[in-house]
C-alpha cells in the first residue's frame, strides 16, 4: 500500500499556493474545517525518513506521521518553492535532511505555545465539580 | 448479575483489599518495628538507564484496593501460577506479575530474611512496609517474555515476538533479579499532588461516590490520552449500554505512570477529560474523572483483564473497549481484547470469555468499533452505522498530535476548543505540548504524591 503525508495548510500557506498548479491538489478535511495536501511518499524516501527519525511511523490511514515539526515545515517550503508535489519536492527535502535533524533536536525540548486566550477555561476551572 | 437490573458487582475476589494505616501513631509504631530500611528507587531501562517504572505505584494500587485481591509482592508459586494460568493461588484471575525487586547488592546490604519487616521509604519519608514471606531469584528476561506470551505458545493473539521495543516487556526485563515477596501496608498515607488530588477515587471512595450519585450502572472508559471528539462520542455511545436504561454514569479512569515521549502530559489528560464536563459536553452529574497509578504494560488483552479488575473493584458494571486496546506496535492481534471477552484465549488459560470462567470477572465488556468523521453524514459516525466508508476521515492520534505540534488550532469536529485550551495551558507550563525527556525525568523525581513528614 502506497503511503502518503498530509501537509496542513493555514491561511498563510494557502496564500503561498494561490495561482500555482498545487492549488488544485488542495483537499478538504473534516467537512472543510481543515485544508491539506496529500503528497505520496516514494518507498525509498520513506525508508530514509524512518531511518532519520525514530519517532516516525505509519498510522492506521497509511500516512507517515510523528515526524518533527521542522520536517513538515521544510516539506511545505519545498512544495511552495517547486510549485509541485512531485519528485523534485522530495529531492529538496532530502538535501536538507541534516538541517532538519539539527532543528528537530532543538524542538524536542522546547516548542513555543500558540498565543491564544485561555482565560475562559481558567474561569471554568475555578469551580471544579470534583473537589479534592 | 442476572435479571432485569444489573447490580454493582462485588469486588474481584469478593472483598476490597485496603492496607492503609491512617493513624500516624500506629504508623510510627509499625515503622519502628522494621528490621531494615530501603529507599524506593525507579526501575531503570536495562540498556539506556531511563526510568521505566516506579514500584511505589504498584504499592499504592495494591494497598488502596485497585488490584484486589492482590495484597503484595507475589511469592514464587504465585508468580508461576500467574505466568502459566493468569490466576492467583486463590484461583482468582489476575494477568500480571506484581513483584518487589531489588538488586543483589541492595539485598546483601539490607541483611533481611524471611519473617522480617522492611520499611520502604519514598522521597526520604516512611511510606510502606513489606512483610517478607519469601525471597527468591528471577531471570527478568524470562519473566518478561512469559508475561506477554509468544507466537508459538499463544498463536490466537500474539503475532510477533516481544522485544525491547515493547515498553511493557522492557519493564519486566529491567527488573532486578531478587524478589522480596510479601504483603504491603502503607503506614504513612501519601497526599496526591494537584491536579491529581481531585481525581483520586480509590475503590472504596468510588463506590461511595456512585452510591451518592445514584449510579447503579456505570461504564468505564480507559484512557491515556486527552479526549478528542471521537473519544467523547465513543463514551456517549457506549454509555447507552445499560440494562433497562442507559448507564447512569461514565467513569473515566486515567492510568497514571511513566510516560513515553509523544504522550500527552498526565496533567493535560486529567484536566482535558474534566473539561468535557466543565464545558458541558457531558453533564458533570453523569461523568466522573479518576486516576489509577500504574506503569502501563501495554499488554492489550492482558491489560484489559487488569483494567476490568480495577474498574470492577471501583464499582463499575461495564467497561468499553476499542480496537488495539492498551497496545503498542503489532505484537498482538488488534482485536485481541475483543477476542478475550467474546470467545476466550485458551492458550492464556481462558477457554471461554473471561466473564464465564470460574473466578473470572463480573464487569461486562462493551466492545466498540471505530468512530470517524463522515463528510457525507456531516457528523462523527460509528463505523457499523455509517455506510460511507470510502469517504471516512479517521481520528488518527498521530495526525492530531502533528496538528497540535504545528500550532494549528484544531477544528471543533476534532477537539472541543476548551479541551484544546487545556493542552495549551500545560504546554505553556512545560514549554512543550507532549512528554519529552525533561518532563519524564522531572515526573519520576516528583512523582504524583508527597509524603507527610514522619519522625521515627
Amino acid at each position: 500500500m502506497a503511503h502518503y503525508m498530509v501537509v496542513l495548510l493555514d491561511e498563510t500557506r494557502l496564500n503561498e499556493l494561490k495561482g500555482t498548479p498545487v492549488e488544485e491538489k488542495i483537499v478538504d478535511m473534516f467537512g472543510g474545517a481543515l485544508k491539506a495536501i496529500n503528497i505520496d511518499v516514494p518507498e525509498d524516501v520513506e525508508k530514509k525518513i524512518m531511518e532519520a527519525f525514530t519517532s516516525a511511523r505509519i498510522d492506521s490511514r497509511g500516512a507517515v506521521t510523528d515526524v518533527p515539526v521542522a520536517f513538515n515545515r521544510v516539506l511545505f517550503e519545498e512544495i511552495a518553492k517547486n510549485k509541485s508535489i512531485g519528485k523534485e519536492v522530495w529531492d529538496g527535502v532530502l538535501a536538507r535532511l541534516d538541517k532538519i535533524k539539527e532543528d528537530a533536536a532543538k524542538e524536542s525540548s522546547y516548542l513555543p505555545a500558540p498565543e491564544i486566550d485561555i482565560s475562559d477555561i481558567e474561569e471554568l476551572q475555578k469551580e471544579p465539580y470534583q473537589k479534592p | 448479575m442476572n435479571g432485569t437490573y444489573f447490580e454493582r458487582p462485588l469486588p474481584h475476589g469478593g472483598r476490597l483489599v485496603e492496607r492503609v494505616v491512617r493513624d500516624p501513631e500506629l504508623g510510627k509504631k509499625i515503622a519502628k518495628s522494621c528490621k531494615a530500611v530501603y529507599d524506593i528507587k525507579p526501575t531503570l531501562h536495562f540498556e539506556t538507564g531511563v526510568p521505566v517504572r516506579n514500584v511505589y505505584r504498584e504499592i499504592m494500587s495494591v494497598c488502596y484496593g485497585f488490584f484486589s485481591p492482590v495484597e503484595g509482592s507475589m511469592t514464587k508459586a504465585e508468580l508461576e501460577r500467574v505466568l502459566k494460568e493468569r490466576r492467583l493461588l486463590n484461583e482468582w484471575v489476575f494477568p500480571y506479575p506484581i513483584l518487589f525487586d531489588i538488586s543483589k547488592e541492595d539485598y546483601e546490604k539490607l541483611g533481611v530474611e524471611v519473617g522480617d519487616r522492611l520499611l520502604l521509604r519514598l522521597k526520604g519519608e516512611p511510606f510502606a512496609v513489606l512483610d517478607i514471606e519469601e525471597i527468591y531469584e528471577i531471570n527478568p528476561e524470562e519473566v518478561a517474555t512469559r508475561t506477554f506470551g509468544t507466537p508459538e505458545n499463544n498463536p490466537e493473539v500474539v503475532k510477533e515476538p516481544f522485544d525491547k521495543k515493547h515498553p511493557g516487556w522492557v519493564i519486566y526485563r529491567s527488573m532486578n533479579p531478587i524478589i522480596l515477596a510479601g504483603k504491603y501496608t502503607i503506614i504513612n498515607e501519601p497526599k496526591l499532588r494537584p491536579p491529581f488530588d481531585r481525581f483520586w477515587y480509590p475503590p472504596r471512595k468510588a463506590r461511595e461516590e456512585f452510591e451518592k450519585r445514584g449510579w447503579r450502572t456505570v461504564i468505564a472508559h480507559q484512557t491515556r490520552n486527552v479526549p478528542h471528539v471521537g473519544h467523547e462520542m465513543l463514551m456517549k455511545a457506549a454509555a447507552f449500554t445499560g440494562d433497562v436504561e442507559p448507564c447512569h454514569g461514565i467513569l473515566v479512569n486515567a492510568i497514571i505512570g511513566v510516560k513515553r515521549r509523544g504522550d500527552y502530559p498526565d496533567e493535560a489528560i486529567v484536566e482535558g477529560h474534566e473539561m468535557v464536563h466543565l464545558a458541558g459536553y457531558i453533564k458533570p452529574e453523569r461523568h466522573l474523572v479518576s486516576i489509577c497509578l500504574w506503569d502501563m504494560r501495554y499488554g492489550n488483552p492482558l491489560e484489559s483483564i487488569l483494567h476490568g479488575i480495577i474498574r470492577q473493584n471501583m464499582g463499575c458494571t461495564h467497561h468499553m473497549f476499542g480496537r488495539d486496546h492498551a497496545a503498542v506496535g503489532e505484537y498482538y492481534d488488534m482485536y485481541a481484547t475483543q477476542i478475550l471477552w467474546t470467545k476466550g484465549i485458551p492458550s492464556f488459560g481462558f477457554p471461554k470469555p473471561i466473564n464465564e470462567v470460574p473466578y473470572g470477572l463480573k464487569i461486562k465488556a462493551q466492545n466498540m468499533k471505530e468512530f470517524w468523521y463522515c463528510p457525507h453524514c456531516g457528523e462523527i459516525a460509528y463505523s457499523d452505522s455509517c455506510n460511507h466508508a470510502k469517504e471516512k476521515q479517521k481520528f488518527s492520534g498521530s495526525f492530531v498530535r502533528g496538528m497540535v505540534a504545528e500550532g494549528v488550532f484544531p477544528p471543533k469536529v476534532i477537539f472541543r476548543p476548551e479541551v484544546y485550551k487545556v493542552i495549551v495551558k500545560w504546554w505553556k507550563k512545560f514549554g512543550y505540548p507532549f512528554c519529552n525527556e525533561e518532563y519524564v525525568k522531572k515526573k519520576e523525581q516528583e512523582l504524583e504524591v508527597d509524603l507527610p513528614h514522619m519522625e521515627i
